[in-house]
This record gives structure tokens, sequence and C-alpha cells, in this order.
């Protein structure tokens, strides 16, 4: 086996050591989409180029990615990417088809890609995910004519490193942030509700409904009526904070966690490996600082 | 007295400042002060402690911090409206020019009492500020249980907050996170966040928030206009100032997110502190990142474009584990199936954090759209979203529910009994963690009740007459799991369905492995069941027996009836004083008669804690009195108590019990051989002596077959190591025969983990154990670290011991008198003896040979010096100044001093009375040393202004003192003291209109509480003629006594003589 990029394995291989071992879906999709291209030899360039750091930055700037590629010129090459972005018409056919699984909403309020949601485009006729290269657009600042050229291919290469980041990148790509999804996603949400209220929720509703008023005031805060509680506290130490432990069973925030999604810059290539190994090093020298001080506290 | 106050000033972040967020300190003390109200900016709290005082007074109480930065804040506090009058009011000028009267009052202090009307208005305060991560060290140090009378008690919830932020560090639940900036020009900063996704953490959180005092969080930081440097106060305009600080008072809000930032804060500033950035080559982004991490600030300095990916990522990242904190959360319910159905049903909820019983299904979510739900008293904005954004996460937990989610409004929906079986045996407590709420169906819902255990009948064996803690009982138990009874066989039967849910008798069960191996574990074990463990099983709930829980506990009729008056659930039956008892018992003192009886019948040793003033002595005297009557007093009883109590004992046995015969083993004349003793004491029936001879004469009382040993201020013996408690304990095990013991106390003993022990292992050894034991069990949790649960158990095994009544308790008051009057006999230490007697041979034997005129002055001169004897030996040597056992020298301040020590205690207050200016002086520094607090005294050379501010001071302020030493002349009319509920007259004077008009300082129009009056009387002296001459009826008249000492010297010598004579015995 050669070790090149031209393989989809050697290139997840490659970015498995750094620790991406669980990709996300839509960041596997992405490679596959990278490796189908067929230009193998201008790939393999703009793989070392990546991997050699030749890659300044990448910004997402509203619908649109900027970068800045290190070529043989002394300048940087000014690199920008986009994708065709759906109109409001489409949108309001994607947000409709999103709200009629629970589902979807559900994921998406908790930052998940939902696995499926290339179905729920499917309404408006249009994609989220782009099916080939050729939907990506792209210009380099560089001479090459090709496009893509190496520079803009090396991108492409760690692109899949920063969707993994935040999975609304993709959405914001074709036009909606996340905060924009979630508001446009919530008035959808709002207005099927109004629909099926008018249909069929009207006799389940109806009787919670008649005590719900609209706009309820603010209850008076007890210390209104009571003045003492501004200054009274008389509880006992809860029973479980008397002895201060570690957890047993491994299941500190920095465990349950996982890997932190930041792309990792090919220049600094084990950099993020180092980081979570030191703060996982620094958590239990806390803990133990905590246990400490805590039974300092005792005596 | 000062009260130390922390408030949390919350970070404000501008474009010149990073907006670090820090604890205010600051403490307010009680003042004359003139009620003033805001006028361009709020205005100053007229009763705190201005810097420099709050440092040094920090400095003495040992709570001062390490850095600390002078700092002023805008605290919102209840406020009374004083309105000043029409002259001085402060005004204000409007637009037009036109004056109105602006608000004028006071901000209330902790612990005043609330007006009727109350208002809110800002206060600037100012205080030493301390920088989070110092603030942690010093919270970390406050005490955790114990409340210290300098702390306001917002202090004590500070220092269970950190606990709580020490107990996520060390559990490792937190993240780091970057926070984005809030503007143009605002930094970005990075920030360890503390997770809140466990079900444990969310409800302390809820804990936290419905228990906060307001006082830790109503600040707005004090704000300088940019720019001015010295002199700000007056270079300032007044528009800058009130731009800068508005007069604007903080809402009390019911505060999770508060509370929640707050806890962040403290995290945060912990691992900041704690944080060493590694050495190993990071990228730039990380190693801004880490920089940001451990630097006070928490700057960030990088590209915008940067940072907001840093912020992306570490915000996607935290979504992982943990949701939002809000009003309510997702939940799920999971119902049993239907008869002759297979599926499950789970219900989709929401569920109030506050409080988890309260919830609204899924439809009435999807109903409510955008609007606001009301859940009871909780608003819960965005329901839909919470709703979805929990099942969002709960789906990568919990798979089967994306079949359920398929829907725009889904509502329910179908479990197959695996999946059900996995949601209750795994998949509940993953939810719970990542902060989903699942309900589950009671049987299954995995607490004690679930568990396999036991149910138990069980009664006192017919044979039993009386009872002994290991008796056996007769009784009856069968094996129950979720409400549901069942046999051995049964269970067998169910277990061999090697399925772990099995449905028994219609209801659902959840089969562990090692349930079948309890339970024919336990039936083959023949085990008997003893009183003990009934006691024990019926005392708290969840109660274990052979390792299996206790679901449920019948006892017989008999054995109910032990068990309720041994766990005080019945009122003991009151017994009437005896025949011979010369005297009334109130109601509740027929029933402590009937509690001793009661005790005693059950061979239990007895401690009886009354309040002071309740009578003790009286419930003991009857108790003997009764046995006496009823023919069961054989041998004598001995009664320790300390010297400074014995004479009045020996007062009390006299007039109530006159048939008990008393004998006093103390003083140097006591018997000093076994046989003397013996023979002395061949009639008593009572013997009293002193906590220090029983060290002393140990072997020779220890010779004696005591019927009882009773001991009097019980609090004597607390610490166990002492050589009188040993001998205390060393005397009450058994001779010839067994002894009764009983304990009396004024203290609220069974609040003191420390002195129970010792108490417990004088009457009833056997209920604490080993004090090794205790110490590990009991002690150590309950002193260091305020663990109710082991308090609660050692009250629930002490409780069936002990019998304390309060004067306030409502079944009381109804028996008392509104004034009650108590005479405190105490005798002569040996100075005071011998320097009486001395005292009266040289003036007696002067007064015969001066002339009559002469005779009326020597005899008053006299009179005075034998009282001020009484009191104490230096009032009589006119000593300026404290000698050393200052106290020991009198037995009336020996005897002063433990009722003081009891009424401070129990948080009264006191007026002291004294006719003797230079007593009062000499008073007054020994107690303000003795209680390192002040103690005013009013007198006749005390200046009016100075009168009327300690008379403010004892009636409004909070934190007052106790105790207020008058003089009888200028104190004794006029003024209103209701705060006291005590009143000591110290030394007597003849004329008992005088004395009652002081009395009435404190008893009078205004007073809420029963007011208890001490009279001192110094047995045998001429303190004691007095008291007789007042009692005397005939004589009372004020044509005779006047209101002066005039009338005494027309005595003649005989006469005379009789009066100052000291009798002794």
């Amino acid at each position: 086996m050669r070790n090149t990029p031209l393989t989809n394995s050697s290139i997840t291989t490659a970015l498995s050591e750094q620790g991406l071992n669980a990709q996300p879906w839509w960041v596997e999709q992405w490679m596959e989409l990278i490796n189908s291209y067929r230009f193998k030899k201008r790939l393999e360039r703009a793989w070392s180029y990546a991997k050699e750091g030749n890659v300044i930055s990448i910004t997402f700037e509203g619908r649109r990615v900027h970068a800045r590629v290190q070529g043989t010129e002394e300048e940087p090459y000014k690199v920008k990417i986009w994708l065709d972005v759906l109109n409001d018409e489409d949108w309001g056919y994607v947000f409709e088809a999103l709200t009629q699984k629970a589902k979807w909403s559900a994921q998406l309020l908790a930052g998940i890609m939902p696995a499926d949601i290339e179905r729920a485009f499917a309404a408006s006729g249009k994609r989220l995910f782009p099916f080939t290269l050729q939907e990506v657009r792209s210009e380099c600042s560089c001479p090459d004519k090709a496009n893509p050229c190496k520079h803009i291919s090396a991108i492409y290469y760690l692109f899949g490193d920063r969707f993994s980041e935040d999975p609304f990148v993709l959405f914001q790509l074709r036009g909606r942030n996340r905060t924009q999804l979630l508001s446009d996603l919530a008035d959808q949400r709002q207005k099927l509700i109004v629909s099926l209220t008018k249909e069929q929720m009207k006799n389940k509703a109806m009787i919670q409904k008649s005590s719900m008023p609209d706009e309820t005031p603010i209850p008076i805060h007890p210390a209104f009526t009571k003045p003492s509680l501004w200054w009274s506290y008389d509880s006992v130490l809860s029973s479980d904070l008397v002895v201060i432990t570690p957890s047993l069973e491994e299941d500190t925030g920095l465990n349950t966690a996982g890997e932190l999604p930041l792309a990792e810059d090919p220049r600094f290539s084990k950099a993020r490996q180092n980081f979570m190994n030191h703060l996982h090093e620094q958590g239990q020298k806390f803990s133990q600082q905590a246990m400490l001080q805590a039974m300092a506290t005792d005596e | 007295m000062s009260l130390l106050h922390a408030t949390w000033l919350p970070a404000i972040r501008t474009p010149t400042s990073s907006g670090r967020p820090a604890l205010l300190l600051w403490a307010d003390t009680w003042r004359v002060a003139t009620p003033t109200g805001p006028k361009d900016t709020p205005a100053s709290h007229p009763f705190t402690l201005n810097q420099e005082d709050l440092r040094k007074w920090l400095i003495a109480k040992d709570l001062l911090p390490q850095e600390t930065v002078t700092a002023t804040a805008c605290l919102t506090l209840p406020s009374k409206e004083i309105r000043l009058d029409s002259r001085s009011a402060q005004t204000v000028k409007d637009n037009n020019n036109s004056t109105e009267y602006a608000w004028t009052g006071l901000p209330l202090q902790a612990g005043e009492p609330t007006p009727k009307h109350c208002e809110w208005w800002p206060w600037q305060v100012e205080g030493l500020a301390i920088e989070p991560g110092e603030a942690t060290n010093w919270l970390s140090k406050l005490p955790l249980s114990e409340q210290n009378q300098d702390l306001g008690n917002e202090l004590l919830w500070w220092s269970h907050l950190q606990r709580w932020a020490l107990s996520l560090i060390a559990r490792g639940r937190w993240l780091p996170q970057v926070e984005l900036s809030k503007g143009e020009g605002y930094p970005h900063r990075a920030r360890w966040l503390p997770l809140l996704n466990r079900e444990d953490d969310r409800r302390r959180l809820e804990e936290f928030a419905s228990k906060l005092p307001l006082i830790a969080t109503c600040a707005l930081p004090w704000r300088e206009p940019i720019g001015s440097k010295a002199n700000r106060s007056l270079r300032m305009r007044p528009e800058a100032m009130r731009a800068a600080n508005p007069v604007a008072s903080c809402r009390p809000r019911s505060g999770l997110l508060r509370v929640a930032t707050l806890l962040a804060d403290l995290v945060d500033a912990q691992l900041r502190k704690n944080f060493n950035p590694t050495t190993q080559k990071l990228d730039p982004l990380l190693t801004a990142w880490q920089e940001g991490l451990s630097s006070q600030t928490g700057l960030i300095t990088l590209p915008n474009n940067d940072v907001e990916r840093l912020a992306k990522a570490s915000n996607h990242w935290r979504e992982g584990v943990a949701g939002n904190v809000a009003a309510a959360k997702a939940c799920l319910e999971l119902f049993i199936p239907e008869k002759d159905e297979e599926h499950w049903n789970l219900g989709f909820k929401l569920q109030a954090e506050a409080d988890p019983t309260l919830q609204i299904p899924a439809s009435s979510v999807w109903a409510a759209g955008t609007k606001t739900l009301q859940l009871g008293e909780i608003r819960v904005d965005k329901p839909a979203e919470i709703l979805l954004e929990g099942m969002g996460r709960a789906l990568a937990i919990f798979q089967p529910l994306e079949r359920g989610l398929e829907g725009a409004t889904p509502e329910l929906m179908q479990l197959t009994p695996n999946e059900a079986f996995v949601l209750i045996r795994t998949a509940a407590a993953q939810l719970r963690n990542i902060g989903i709420g699942v309900i589950l169906p009671p049987s299954l819902s995995g607490g004690l009740a679930s568990r396999l255990g036991l149910s138990i009948k069980a009664e006192l064996s017919d044979t039993s007459i009386g009872f002994a803690l290991g008796e056996s009982l007769t009784w009856s138990w069968e094996l129950m799991i979720g409400g549901i009874t069942l046999s051995l066989k049964e269970l067998k039967l169910l277990t061999g369905k090697q399925s772990p849910l099995v449905q028994y008798n219609g209801e659902w069960l959840e089969l562990r492995p090692n349930d079948l191996k309890n339970a024919e574990r336990f039936c083959s074990s023949n085990s008997t069941i003893s009183l003990d463990d009934a006691l024990r099983l019926t005392a708290t709930e969840g109660n274990t027996f052979m390792k299996l829980p206790v679901h449920n506990f019948e006892a017989g009729p008999r054995l109910q009836n032990v068990l309720q008056q041994y766990h005080k659930l019945k009122v003991p039956d009151p017994l009437p004083a005896p025949p011979g008892f010369i005297g009334q018992l109130r109601p509740y003192q027929e029933k402590g008669l009937g509690w001793l009886a009661f005790l005693h019948r059950f061979d239990q040793g007895a401690c009886l804690a009354d309040d002071m003033g309740l009578g003790k002595t009286i419930q003991l005297l009857a108790f003997l009195q009764y046995l006496k009557a009823e023919q069961e007093l054989k041998r004598p009883v001995l009664l320790i108590a300390p010297t400074s109590v014995l004479t009045n004992w020996k007062r009390e046995a006299l007039t109530f019990t006159p048939e008990l015969n008393v004998y006093e083993h103390y003083g140097p004349k006591r018997s000093s051989t076994i046989s003397d003793l013996k023979k002395n004491i061949k009639e008593a029936n009572l013997v009293l002596t002193s906590y220090g001879l029983i060290q002393r004469d140990l072997e020779i009382l220890n010779n004696i077959d005591w019927q009882g040993i009773v001991i009097d201020e019980a609090q004597a013996i607390k610490n166990s190591y002492a050589k009188q408690s040993q001998a205390t304990r060393q005397l009450a095990k058994s001779w010839k025969h067994k002894r009764f013991k009983i304990a009396l106390t004024g203290t609220p003993i069974e609040n003191r983990v420390s002195e129970i022990w010792a108490l417990m292992n004088f009457l009833n050894p056997n209920v604490l154990g080993e004090e090794d034991f205790f110490r590990q069990r009991y002690r150590l949790p309950i002193e260091q670290y305020g663990d109710n649960a082991s308090f609660k158990d050692l009250k629930s095994r002490v409780n069936p011991f002990i019998l304390r009544r309060l004067k306030t308790d409502k079944t009381i008051i109804s028996d008392l008198p509104e004034k009650i009057e108590l005479s405190e006999w105490v005798g002569l230490s040996k100075e005071q003896q011998s320097l009486y007697k001395k005292t009266v041979e040289e003036s007696l034997d002067a007064i015969a040979t001066k002339s009559s005129s002469q005779q009326q002055g020597q005899v008053l001169a006299l009179l005075t010096r034998l009282k001020q004897i009484c009191n104490h030996p230096a009032l009589a040597l006119k000593e300026k100044t404290l000698t050393n056992e200052f106290i020991k020298r009198s037995a009336k301040l020996e005897r002063l001093n433990e009722i003081l020590e009891e009424i401070i205690e129990s948080g009264d207050r006191a007026l002291l009375f004294t006719q003797f200016t230079e007593w009062g002086h000499l008073l007054k520094s020994y107690l303000q040393n003795k209680w390192k607090t002040e103690v005013p005294f009013l007198h006749g050379s005390t200046k009016k202004q100075e009168r009327q501010a300690m008379i403010d001071r004892f009636q409004e302020d909070p934190r007052g003192p106790h105790l207020f030493l008058l003089s009888l002349k200028a104190g004794g009319v006029g003024l209103n003291l209701t705060r006291a509920s005590h009143v000591f007259h110290i030394d007597r004077w003849w004329n008992p209109a005088v004395e009652n008009q002081a009395t009435d300082r404190a008893y009078r129009i205004g007073q809420t509480k029963r007011v208890m009056v001490h009279k001192f009387i110094t047995s045998g002296s001429v303190e004691e003629k007095i008291d007789k001459m007042i009692r005397d009826k005939a004589r009372l008249a004020e044509d005779i006594i006047g209101s002066g000492e005039n009338w005494l010297t027309s005595l003649g010598v005989d006469q005379l003589r009789e009066l100052v004579t000291l009798e002794e015995n």
C-alpha cells in the first residue's frame, strides 16, 4: 500500500491518527466527495500542501469561505469558495419539510446534524450537501487556470475537519446561519401549530388551552411579602456535599464530551492531542486540590 | 455588634474593563442614624462600617482576606420610610423649580422586625472587595454548619455554594469555553464553565436558588465616571453621577440563572488560578485559549474570526454533554402495558426543574407554540424548544426514541418490552445525567421500595412484664417488593422466568440477580428480633434488618403502646402531686412527673431538660416524694450539683418536700470515712453533694448503696474525659443494687453532639455505644459537615430519654403566668464567710459603744457592707480591678454566671439591677471580659444622651447587647426595656415596690414574652432576713419601711444582731 492520499483509507487514517476516529457522517461524506475527484495527481500535491501548513487561514464570512494559501509567490494566494445559495422560497419548502418531523428540529436544536437531513431538502428540489465537487464554486488568485487548483484542493482537504467544528457551517453556506435557521424553524413550527390547532388539535388541547392565559404576569417574588428573605438562610449542608470525592465512574466533563471538535492546523500536528492530554492531567490536579481544600475546611 | 455580609458584584464589561466580578465584604452595625434618601445618586447606607473600621474589625475577628481593595456598590435593600419633620425635610427640585418632598428612611438590618410597610431602595454601601480567586479561598475557610455570631446568614449560603463548587471541581464537572464579546470593543474571554447536567446537580441548583438570601446578589456596582480621579465627589457633576449610578433597584428574582452564574464565577476563578498552561507547542488558537484560561482577565487575543471558530467549537463540544439552564426540562414517562398488551407506552412531557411533580404533557406544549407556559407558579419560556432540544439529546442515548419523533407534534410512543427494560435498567440513569427527566412506574422506579425487602409484624411476648432492650419479640415477616408481599416460593417461581421484568398480581416488578440469594439467606437464618431492633426500625425511615430494607413494620397493640411512649408520640400520662408534696404542680409538671415515673418503671435513665424556670427542681422533688409515698424509696438518693446551687436545693426541698430527709455532704465538716457517712445518712432520703467533691470522696461515696444518682446542671459532665465526668459515670454503675439515673439540665442537650455521648453514657450506656464508635458514626459527620441524616438518626436514638419543654411551647404558655418570680438561693464562698463574720463581730462591738446618734450611721454602714460582701468581697474591699479567679470569690457571681450562660445561649436578653454603682462597674468589666461583648451600664452619672443611646440600642439593634446593667436608682423608673425577658435583682432592696418598679422596665406593655424575675438571696445572711421581711405582709406597709433604710437605724442592738448575724445552715 502506498502511503499517499490517493486512497480513501490513507487519508482518513492520517486524520484518525490525529484523533478524529469517529468522524461525523457529514465529514465522511465530504471526504468521499473529494476522493471521488478525477485528477489524483493534483489532489496528491494539494494534500502535501495542506499537510505542510501552506494554508494560512480559512474563514467563514457569511455565505463564503475566504482562505489564504502560501504558493510559490511571496504574497499568499486568495481563495474564495462558495455554494449555491438557496433562495427564500426554497428555504420555505425546507422549513416546511423540517417541521414535519420533530426529530429534525430536536436534533438541530441539540446541535446535531440529522443523518437524513437531505430528505428535508429534497422538498425544495435542492440539496444541503453538494453532490459533486463541481457544485462547489471556487476562485483562486493563482495563475493556474485549472479549477480546482491545488490551492483550492488543499482547502477542500481541511474543510472536512472544519465541518466537524460546527455542523451549521453547511447551512450557513447555503444561506442560513444557526441563529437564523433556528428562529425560522420556530416560526415555521408556529405556523404549523396554528394550522394544526385549527384542525386536529382543537379537541385535544381544548381543556389545557382554556387554563393557559396568553401572557401571565410575572409572579411576585416572595421576598416582597417577606422581606426577611433578604437575609435568612438556615439550611444544613446537603449530605452529599459533606465529603468531597472525585467522580467514580470516569464521567468527568472531559471524558463525556470526548474529542474537542476543533480542526487541526496541519502545521501543529500534535497540538490538539497535547492540549487535551494536558487538560486531563490538569483536571486530575484540580480534583486533588479541591479535595485538599475541602479537607482543610474540615479541620 | 457588627454583622458581616458578602454580596457578589457582577462583572461589568466595558470597553475599558475586562469586567471581573468580585465579592464585596461589608458590615453593618447599629447606630443612631438620621433618616435619609436618594438625591442624585443612592444615599449612603447609614449603618455600614467604613472601610478602615471594617478592616480593623476583620483583623480582630481573624477574617481578613489576603488581598482586598476598597469598593463601593449600590445595594437594593428593604427599607422603612421615616418622614422627617417639615422644617428639616429633604427636598428636591424638579424641572419647574417647584419643591417636592423626597423619600427619606432607613435600610432594614438583618434580624430587625419587619415594619408594616416595607419599601425597596438602593443604598450606597462601602466595603472591601476581593477578587474571585481569593474569594473562593476565603469562602472555603468559613464554617459549614455552626453559626458564627459575626457572620450574616448569607455567608453560610456562600460557604455551601463554594462547597458545591469544590465538589464540581473534584468530580471534574467542567469544560473550558470561549465566550464571545458582547459587542464592538468588548473583549472575548476564555472561561471555565461548570457542567450542571447531572440530575443531582440540577436539583441542587434549584435548592440553592430557592434558598438564595437575596442580600448575596442585590448589588449593582458603583461606577465612577471615567476620567475623574482626585476629589471625585467634588468635581463630579451631578448629571454625570446620576448617569453612572441611577437610583435604580435590583429586582429580586428567583435566581436559577443568577445562582448558576455565581457558581460559574466561583468555579472559573478556582480553575483559572490553578491552571498551568502546557509548555508543549500548540497552534495559535489553542495557545491563545490556554493563555486566556490561565490569565486573571481571561482575555483572548486573536482575530475575531479565529475566536468565533473557537467559540463555536467549544460550544458544540459542550452541547454534547450539557443542556442549558432553564425552568423546565424534557421528560419521558413510562407506563406499564395495558392488560393483554405487550407494548409499553412512553409519554413526552415537560417537567419543572424546581418541582418534579409539576408536569405538562407534550400536547399542551405544542399547543402553546411560542407562548410562555405556566407550570404552577413557574414560567417556562419557549417550551416547545426546551422539549425538542431535550429530545434531540435524549435520542443520542436512547435510540428507540427516533421512532417516536417521526411526527410533527409527537406526544406518545410505544416501546417493546426489551426497549422498556433497557430504559429502566440503564438509559433512565444516563438520561437523567444529561438533564432529561424520566418517570418510571412506582414499582420499577429503582428506589428503596422497588428493592426486595421485608414486611414485619411484631408484638411483646406474652410473658413480657417490663422490658429490657435486648428482649426478643414474637414476630412474623413476609418478603416484599414494590409494595407487594410474596413468599419465597413465589419469588423462586418468578426468578425462574429468567426475565428481568416480571408481572405478579398485576404489578410489574424488576428482579435483580441477588434478590433471590438475599431472600434465601434471610429465610434460612432463623433470626429473632429484639425490642432494641423494633425501636431502631420504627425510629426512622429506610432502615434495614439483616441487610434487607424494612418496607413495613406493624406493631401489636402492647408493643405499639411502648413504642409510642418511647418515641414520645404520646404524651406521658400525668401524675398528680404525690401526698406529702407541699404546693401545686402545673399541668406540664404533672406530665414531667409521669414521664420520670414511666422511664423509671422500665429501668431507663431520664434527662429532664426543661427550659429554665419551668421547675425541674420541683419535678424531681415531686418524683422522689412520689417514690417515698409509694414506699419505694428504700435507700438514699445521691444528688450531684454545682456548689452554687446546693443551697437552693436544700431550700426548695425544705419548702416542697419536708418529708424528705435531706443530708448535705459538703463543706469542711462533711463525713470523712465510709462508716461516718453511713451512720450520718442512715435516715436520709436525699444526699446533696457537689461535682467537685465526688472526685475527692469517690471511694466513700461509691461504698454507699444508693438507690439512684441524680445530676443537676448535667452539662457539667459534657467533657467525658474530665475527672468529674468519670467519677459520675463510676457512681452511675450498679453496685449492690441497680441505681436509677436522672439528669437535669436547662440546655438544649439534644442539639449538642459533643456533649450527648457523656450524658447518654451516664443515663443508658447501651444507647450510643462506645465513644470511638460514636465519634466516627455521629460526631465527626455532624460537627464537621453538618450531616443532617446522621443528626436525625442520633436524635431519634436519644429522643426517648430526653424531655425538653420550652417556655414558648403553646401547651406550656397557657400553664404559665406572664411573670415568673424565682428565688435564687446562694451560699457564701469561704472568703465571703470569713469576711462577713469578721465584719459583723467588729462592727457590733463598735456600735454597742457608740451613742445612739452615731449608731445610726454605723448601722447603715454595716448593712451596706454586708450586702456588698454578699455580692463580692472585691466590692466590700473597694478593689477597682478584676483579680484572678474573680468568679470563685463569690458564690453569688458563680450562680449568676451559670444562669446568664443559659440565657445568652438561648438568645434571650436580661436586665441586671444592682444598688451599688461600684459593683456595676466591676460586674460590667467582668461580663464584658467573659462574653467578649459590650455590656452597657446605666447609672446615676450616665449622661442623658448616652442613656438614650444605650436604651435605643438595647431595644432596636438587631444584634444589640444581651445584657444591660442598671443601677436600681437610675434605671428603676421610666425606661422601656421590653426586649428583655429576664430581670435580675442581684442584691435586695428593702422596699418591694422599688424592686417591682425596676422589674416593670421589662414587664410592661409591649412585652410579648414571659418575664422571669430572678431574685438573689444569700442564704443565712442579712439578705435572707430582708427577703423574709419583704414577704411578711404585715411589715410591708409603706409607712413603716418607707422607701429607704432609715427605719433600720432605730433597731436595738439585739435586734440588729439578729438581723446581721450569719446563720449557718
